[in-house]
């Protein structure tokens, strides 16, 4: 059987191939991506998009914690200021109550708690940057004064809460209303303050005894509303551990999809540049080479 | 002795003859060879022209050479005593043989200059082979004008 | 001998019959080169011998033919894999446009998507941040934008093929007007003897182009050679030939039509006529239509979730998206309704700190869609789907390609000229006829010297 004489196609076939070698392993080193279109790796490019999806997802979640962190240690330390007013306030009513108190001391005791009480009020309209956080879901300041209200005071906020996502599945509420913290029905801070200064004023020595054990009751009351915001800093802190892992996780599932492993894809290159090279060498030699070289001219 | 020596010219004469005629056929067969495209044909008959022409020119020489007789004035030195009909047939086949070799001649320069042209074009080949793209590959042509 | 006639009728004999000898071997160095050529071997049958005056002399050589070394098998198998491959090339490059769209460039759905869900996660956290709620009407109006961009780019890409449909009927008529007229030229010179042989080849090459352009079935007639696209349809017989045409179909595209005006679109296979056809009809009504059914399904999701809620004024939410009539149009004409970033349904119940809502808008985006899938698998499956027709289309192709190189490497060895055999020759030829002219000049002399030897 005659040999095919022209080897010039699978030569070329050949040096097409190494070329083409030659150059993937150039582009992979020089994105240090493996996969840029959806045909260089079809599945890896499917699974990408949720990956997109989800990288994005965390980041804002980490943000979203960032932020809510900074209401709720604004709340926790607002309460704890207020814990400390109505410690204040129960001393001044034990004063007032031992009985040796001439009308003007109550007068002065009773002018303090008031101020302690406007206090607490300024504090439940704390605001951060526009949000008050104790109004529940209300955008104007919880409590306005009310002259007709046995406190003084109306809330005008709800007992709307909120919860912020911080996690595919995860939502943490992040707010407790002033309706439930400062003028709870069963426990009304406000109001035990307010009876405390009106007991004050009328001298009755048994009448400030009790509204300064309701006042007592109500820095319980507070402490466990303390409560609920150093749990939810608590939860904000291990969600934001989880997300760093996430990231970690994430962005490993990215390299191991499109990335290339840059030492590996530099050894590549350098195998098929010498292949290359070797394959032109070896057609520059082939393929000139007929007899008719060789021929006398006449 | 004399009649010796007339055989022996009579037998070359013949031989001559004979000579002349192979070689005729030799020269038939180198054109046959050659219409046939058979290279080794034409080699084989070339080298038997050669052997034969050779021979044809020792006889020749014994022919016309002298015989041991006295010098005689005429130009030619052929011995008389050979036969007037072979030498008739003799001069008859060599004047075959020359229009023949005559016809020979001209089909070889005929082809040779034929050859000589394709070698030159050929040999003046310095052609590129360019890349087709894809993975389908193309073979290339190129042509010239002779 | 036969006399000196003979010898001159010999002489002139074996003039032409080397003169056509040399012919083929030029021939063959010739086209060594040239696609398709076939090695010509001259065949010669030597002639009678004569008798004549009682000696036997040679009669010569007549020159019967110059035929042509090939495969016929081998050519069939080569242009149908050359269909194939033409096709999936075909599929391949058409598909190409298309593949960045669905690529990670920021402007693909999958990255306006992630902005969109992030945007709405950032709301959560404070839904009455005009700014956050900006955000979310932005994201919503680059999503949609995106699925202009790939809906535009699709019918583009099937615009083009559509183009090339009509190209490539030009191409394959003016090609088997071609073949036929070469065929009428074979049946003419083959029974006049000359060569049909580089006739041949020239229509095999043609031939073979054809097989590029479309699918072809080739087979020999009584009347010659016949051509029909794979199904049957008929385009070249013997010396006739036969034009496809194309019309404008009720779907606004080209359909090919036979000579007789029957559509045969349905029907085509193989070569670049059968992969645009593919890639118009099947590939990329299939990549719409999913994307028009995710366009529309989750818009519906949304703005239902809108609905559920109240904006910062404390309105009702209303639709966010808007669709076009035609479910067709869905992802070339998605638009985001609302006018204002203040409409975005935070609230559940009205008041306009409240976020309720604002987790059910996320949950559009994550919720199973009526086709089965969340919208970013839904997504996916596209991507998965452009890339991968991609790569076994390059597959298939560079399979097929290593088969053809295969075949035509058979095909070579059978038919192929070597340069190096043929210019062996040559030199032995020259040196054979230098060797021969001094004998002539020798013969010459002797036979001068013959002749006048005369007899006294």
């Amino acid at each position: 059987m005659r040999v095919n004489p022209n080897m010039v196609p699978n030569i070329l076939a050949d040096l097409q191939q190494s070329q083409s070698t030659l150059n993937t392993a150039l582009q992979e080193v020089s994105s240090g991506k493996r996969v840029t279109l959806p045909s260089d790796d079809p599945n890896a490019s499917a699974q990408m998009v949720q990956n997109s999806i989800d990288t994005a997802n965390v980041d804002q979640y980490t943000q979203n914690i960032t932020s809510v962190l900074t209401n709720v240690q604004a709340a926790s330390s607002t309460l704890s200021s207020v814990v400390t007013s109505l410690t204040q306030a129960v001393s001044l009513g034990t004063e007032g109550a031992n009985g040796t108190n001439s009308s003007a001391n109550l007068a002065t005791l009773a002018q303090q708690v008031q101020n302690i009480l406007t206090s607490v009020v300024a504090a439940a309209n704390t605001s951060v940057q526009g949000i008050y956080l104790f109004g529940g879901t209300t955008s104007t300041p919880p409590y306005t004064a009310d002259p007709s209200s046995p406190t003084g005071y109306t809330y005008n906020g709800n007992s709307d809460v909120n919860s912020v996502a911080v996690g595919d599945n995860l939502s943490i509420q992040v707010n407790l209303p002033g309706n439930q913290i400062f003028s709870n029905p069963s426990n009304n801070v406000l109001g035990a303050l307010s009876s405390l200064v009106t007991a004050l004023q009328s001298g009755n020595s048994s009448q400030i005894s009790t509204a300064t054990t309701a006042v007592s009751s109500a820095i319980n009351n507070i402490s466990q509303q303390q409560g609920f915001y150093s749990g939810a800093q608590s939860r904000l802190n291990a969600q934001e551990t989880v997300l760093q892992q996430d990231t970690v996780t994430l962005s490993s599932q990215q390299t191991n999809l499109i990335g290339v492993d840059l030492s590996k894809a530099a050894t590549e290159l350098s195998q098929a540049e010498t292949a290359n090279s070797a394959a032109l060498a070896a057609a520059a030699k082939v393929l000139p080479n007929t007899l008719l070289n060789y021929l006398p001219t006449p | 002795m004399i009649a010796v020596s007339v055989r022996t010219r009579t037998v070359q004469a013949g031989e001559h003859l004979q000579l002349l005629r192979s070689l005729g056929r030799e020269l038939e067969r180198a054109m046959q060879a050659i219409a046939q495209n058979d290279i080794d044909a034409l080699e084989q008959s070339v080298a038997n022209q050669q052997e034969m022409s050779s021979q044809l020119n020792h006889l020749a020489d014994d022919l016309s050479s002298p015989a041991e007789t006295p010098l005689t004035f005429s130009s030619d030195s052929i011995d008389h005593s050979i036969d007037h009909d072979l030498m008739h047939e003799i001069r008859s086949a060599a004047g075959e043989l020359q229009q023949l070799n005559l016809r020979y001649s001209i089909l070889l320069k005929h082809s040779s200059r034929s050859v000589a042209l394709m070698a030159s074009l050929f040999s003046s080949f310095r052609g590129e082979f360019q890349e087709a793209s894809g993975a389908r590959l193309k073979q290339q042509t190129w042509s010239c004008q002779m | 001998m036969g006399g000196l006639n003979t010898a001159l009728y010999m002489g002139v004999q074996a003039l032409n019959a080397t003169q056509a000898a040399l012919d083929a071997t030029s021939n063959n160095i010739a086209n060594s080169n040239t696609p398709g050529y076939t090695r010509e071997v001259a065949q010669f049958s030597e002639n009678a011998e004569n008798f004549s005056g009682g000696t036997v002399s040679g009669g010569g050589v007549t020159l019967n033919g110059i035929q042509s070394v090939r495969d016929e098998l081998l050519n069939l198998q080569i242009q149908q894999q050359t269909s194939q491959q033409s096709s999936a090339d075909t599929v391949s490059s058409s598909l190409q446009s298309v593949q960045t769209l669905f690529s990670s460039t920021g402007a693909d759905i999958a990255s306006t998507l992630s902005a969109f869900s992030s945007s709405l996660v950032q709301l959560s956290a404070s839904p009455t941040s005009t700014a956050s709620q900006q955000s979310v009407l932005t994201a919503g109006q680059n999503l949609a934008q995106s699925f202009h961009t790939t809906a535009d780019g699709l019918t583009s890409a099937q615009s083009a093929a559509d183009q090339q449909v009509t190209q490539t009927v030009a191409q394959i008529n003016t090609l088997t007007q071609q073949i036929a007229q070469l065929n009428s030229q074979l049946s003419s010179s083959v029974t006049s003897q000359q060569n049909g042989g580089s006739i041949q080849d020239q229509r095999d090459e043609l031939v073979q182009q054809l097989s590029k352009l479309t699918g072809v079935s080739v087979t020999q007639g009584s009347d010659g050679q016949v051509i029909t696209t794979a199904n049957g349809t008929p385009l070249v017989m013997g010396g006739k030939s036969f034009s496809l045409q194309t019309t404008t179909g009720t779907d606004g595209f080209q359909h090919v039509l036979d000579s007789n005006g029957k559509d045969i679109t349905t029907a085509i296979q193989g070569g670049q006529l059968g992969g645009a056809i593919q890639v118009r009809d099947q590939v990329i009504p299939g990549l719409l239509n999913s994307l028009n059914t995710l366009a529309t399904q989750f818009a519906a999701a949304f703005n239902t979730a809108q609905t559920q809620g109240f904006d910062a004024s404390g309105n009702a939410g209303q639709a966010f998206f808007s669709l076009p009539a035609s479910p067709g149009g869905a992802a070339a004409g998605i638009s985001v309704a609302l006018t204002s970033g203040s409409q975005v349904a935070i609230s559940s119940d009205g008041s306009p700190g409240s976020n309720g809502n604002v987790s059910k808008l996320s949950a559009a985006l994550t919720s199973t869609l009526p086709s089965g899938q969340t919208p970013a698998n839904a997504y996916s499956s596209l991507v998965y789907k452009v890339g991968s027709d991609i790569s076994n289309a390059n597959a298939q192709s560079s399979a097929l390609g290593q088969s053809i190189l295969q075949l035509t490497n058979q095909q070579s060895s059978v038919s192929g000229v070597s340069i190096d055999e043929e210019s062996t020759n040559l030199i032995r030829y020259q040196t054979a006829y230098e060797a021969a002219a001094r004998i002539v000049s020798t013969i010459q002399a002797l036979s001068e010297v013959t002749i006048n030897m005369v007899a006294p």
